[in-house]
């Protein structure tokens, strides 16, 4: 009995000596993943769906907390004030990250914040309405050209990335349209169906279904090349306008979370992306997965903000 | 038909109904908790569909979807904290009724015309969804502006006995919505630097406030006062909650015509089912013989914001389908998950898809007469939630209010704002200010500042925009008629302009 009971603790003993040095980082509290925006929108999906795919791998619970408001720079401005100690994580990479703060003063820059991986990118496409006389962005240069300042584009609102888009194009093509701010993408884009604006910008999963009832034209897409979905859909690159601006869905936290926390939940969120059920519904929500790992997806917000910051500067 | 057939019976399932039961008892509970709204159900739901059939998935969400909105009502009419932002309007008279003892009567009128109301619109649904979703289309900026300047009128009817102090309702309901970014440029107003003001003070935490506290604090005084007043349900009252044929006839009327006006308002986008229900209850009180006993119990206007919020839910469904624009954030989710089950919707989605579409009305259908079924077993219990006296009830409301504010943006802030409105509407009551104008207002001015400007910026500042589309024209003399009516109607009754509530 007694030898038995020196094995055990001497077993045990070297279990720990053994366990211990493994033992990086883990986490031992629920991890909540901030949402900007409201249930049910775009980013809110995109955290949703990843949270399902990645939970299996996570010991904790992973928990979506949409804080909305301020165009998702409330949620990015408190996850850039808590501690890098892994547990409070943001959905960033689009508006908030890269457009906003180039329009109006936020109290973060993306200084703050860690990547941790970049999930999806959402290309951004030029859209006008079936049966209009703009089929193609060279009948938009030249209609605006000759009604300067008659046409109008509808944004998802003033300071988001579509207004930002629709600003370097303007200013690449050297003309002048009028901006009709809507509360979001699907106003924008009943706008352009009822006739009330010229040109609305969408992305790929919200033009599909008009594009399949011949509602609408796409005219262009804001990226460095096509996309599989649009194979036809040329870039305002090849058109010879230098614009290219992407809306991306990645994790980012706090900017002082250690390298240990940062590996874990990388390589933790890169597995979900490899499940069946990643790929399932991102494949039917048509979300284009891209993934970056996290200082890549930091540098490719640093760029888009810059082009931006740019751009509204020469106003 | 034969559509309309396999749809049935793959509802009919089993497993299927025990599913939409369960998301109906859910959806309603949900919607009865000031704070926690449909979205978040729905929301929540969505990743639960991911490995479903479409059938079950869909019935799960428009469960939950279908039943929210009765729910708001049962809270409204028992606790006066409406459950859903489009109960307000019923908590008018629905809690009157209830301190009058007529709880349960104001449920069950809340229920069936709650379940008219969807019943209407899923009609709509089925028949002519693709011709509305074109009428829809056709309003623009100039039209929407036009629209909310009717709706504004209702402001007077919804004063009750002096429109000075409607109109001063009203004003302080604008003057609240101005606070946050302009919706144009997003400069920031009056939010003295606090970013949770950018997008100005939020709905839900004003109306819990202007309801359920003010309602606390003014119990409170009296109960220190007069001692408890506790209202029961005492077997000789049962009389008075039956319905009887003259209610039915006195609310046949205001329910469909709200009804109609629930249909209408839920396919525009970005308006919603509040507006609804007080546009479709002051339109009743307006029409109404006896206006005076509006917001003193009167039934027809329970039914009447009933009818119309529940209208919403099937037609706010007739962009989202037949256009794939959603008009509010659950159909945003719905649509989402259809495009999870591998449906496209859109225009093509009744050729490409007609048994999900099949299955979707009769899921809806089937929503309603789940609500019903479980309203009807289980509204005379929980009515009995009355009979807890205030000193246990009310803390346990008070933290359901604070949580729902919280829930809302996971926000403290919200719940200082439901705090504020609190005192906001005890003040209002000592003086007898209505608080109804106030909400009112506070919806309509934002949305009618963004179309307002949105509809300038195209017509380069003319006012003139507004008077050559036909529909915002007619929109325009409508405003005009309701105000005439009103001066009208003040003239005859003695001039109580000024006069004291």
């Amino acid at each position: 009995m007694k030898r038995l009971s020196i094995a055990a603790i001497l077993t045990l003993a070297v279990a720990v000596l053994f366990a211990a040095p493994a033992s990086a980082w883990e986490p031992t509290k629920p991890i909540k993943i901030y949402v900007g925006f409201s249930p049910g929108g775009g980013t809110d999906i995109v955290a949703r769906t990843l949270v399902a795919a990645s939970q299996e791998f996570f010991p904790v619970p992973l928990v979506v907390v949409n804080k909305p408001g301020a165009g998702g720079t409330i949620a990015a401005d408190f996850v850039s004030k808590q501690e890098g100690d892994g547990y409070s994580l943001l959905v960033a990479g689009g508006s908030e990250s890269t457009s906003v703060p180039n329009h109006r003063e936020v109290s973060y820059s993306l200084d703050n914040f860690r990547g941790v991986l970049r999930n999806i990118r959402a290309r951004i496409i030029l859209v006008s309405k079936a049966g209009s006389d703009i089929k193609t962005i060279d009948d938009l240069v030249k209609k605006a050209k000759a009604e300067s300042g008659k046409l109008a584009y509808a944004s998802s609102g003033a300071g988001t990335l579509y207004h930002s888009t629709m600003l370097l194009f303007t200013k690449a093509a050297g003309i002048d349209m009028k901006h009709v701010p809507y509360k979001g993408g699907s106003p924008a884009m009943a706008a352009l169906l009822g006739g009330h604006v010229d040109i609305t910008l969408a992305a790929p999963e919200e033009a599909q279904a008009q594009v399949e009832a011949g509602q609408v034209n796409l005219l262009g897409l804001t990226s460095t090349e096509r996309t599989d979905l649009f194979p036809d859909v040329p870039t305002l690159k090849e058109l010879g306008y230098d614009v290219y601006l992407e809306n991306q869905k990645g994790i980012v936290g706090p900017a002082s979370m250690p390298d240990d926390v940062y590996q874990y939940l990388h390589d933790k969120f890169k597995m979900g992306m490899d499940t069946k059920v990643w790929q399932k519904m991102a494949g039917k929500l048509k979300l284009e997965t891209s993934y970056l790992n996290g200082p890549d997806f930091k540098d490719a917000m640093g760029t888009m903000s810059k082009t931006i910051g740019d751009a509204v500067k020469g106003l | 038909m034969d559509l309309f057939i396999s749809a049935a019976s793959e509802v009919f399932a089993p497993a299927n109904l025990l599913i939409l039961l369960a998301s109906t008892v859910i959806g309603i509970v949900i919607g009865a908790i000031p704070g926690l709204t449909v979205t978040m159900a729905v929301a929540l739901a969505v990743p639960l569909t991911i490995w479903m059939e479409t059938t079950p998935a869909m019935l799960m969400l428009l469960g939950l979807y279908g039943s929210g909105i009765y729910g708001g009502s049962i809270s409204a009419c028992l606790l006066n904290a409406p459950g859903t932002p489009a109960s307000a309007a019923t908590a008018l008279d629905g809690y009157e009724l209830g301190k009058q003892g007529k709880a349960l009567k104001a449920l069950k009128v809340a229920l069936w015309a709650s379940v008219y109301g969807g019943l209407f619109s899923i009609v709509l649904l089925v028949l002519i969804a693709p011709q509305l979703a074109q009428v829809a289309l056709k309003f623009g900026p100039a039209e929407i502006t036009c629209l909310l300047i009717f709706a504004l009128t209702v402001v007077s009817v919804l004063s009750g006995d002096s429109i000075m102090k409607g109109l001063f309702a009203a004003a302080l309901g604008m003057l609240l919505a101005t606070i946050g970014a302009d919706p144009m440029l997003m400069i920031p107003r009056f939010t003295f630097g606090v970013d949770e003001l950018f997008d100005g003070l939020a709905y839900i935490p004003l109306l819990i406030g202007l309801f359920a506290i003010a309602e606390m604090f003014a119990q409170s005084e009296q109960s220190f006062r007069f001692g408890a007043t506790i209202l029961s349900i005492k077997d000789g009252e049962r009389d008075e909650n039956r319905i009887y044929a003259e209610d039915v006839k006195k609310c046949a009327i205001p329910v469909i015509r709200s009804g109609f006006f629930g249909a209408f308002i839920g396919m525009l986008p970005g308006l919603g089912a509040a507006v609804a229900s007080f546009v479709g209850y002051a339109e009743t009180k307006r029409a109404s013989k006896e206006p005076e006993k509006f917001g003193k119990g009167a039934i027809e206007g329970v039914a009447a914001s009933e009818s119309a919020n529940n209208a919403v839910t099937g037609s706010a469904m007739i962009p989202m389908l037949a256009l794939a624009i959603p008009g509010d954030p659950p159909t945003a989710i719905l649509l989402s998950a259809l495009m999870i089950q591998g449906v496209t919707v859109g225009p093509l989605i009744f050729a490409n898809n007609p048994d999900v579409v099949y299955m979707i009305y009769v899921a809806l259908f089937m929503a309603l007469v789940a609500t019903a079924g479980v309203a009807a077993m289980f509204m005379k219990p929980i009515s009995h939630v009355l009979r807890v006296p205030k000193v246990f009830l009310y803390p346990i409301i008070l933290s359901m209010c604070v949580a729902g504010s919280y829930a809302i943006r996971f926000n403290v802030f919200d719940v200082f704002v439901m705090l504020g409105a609190g005192v906001l509407g005890y003040v209002m009551r000592i003086f007898g200010v209505p608080v109804a104008p106030l909400l009112i207002a506070f919806i309509l001015t934002r949305p009618f500042e963004e179309s307002l400007r949105q509809a300038l910026i195209r017509s380069e500042g003319s006012l003139m925009v507004f008077l050559e589309h036909p529909i915002a024209l007619f929109f325009l003399i409508l405003a005009v008629a309701a105000v005439a009516f009103t001066v009208w109607r003040e003239h005859k009754t003695g001039h109580r302009i000024g006069e004291q509530g």
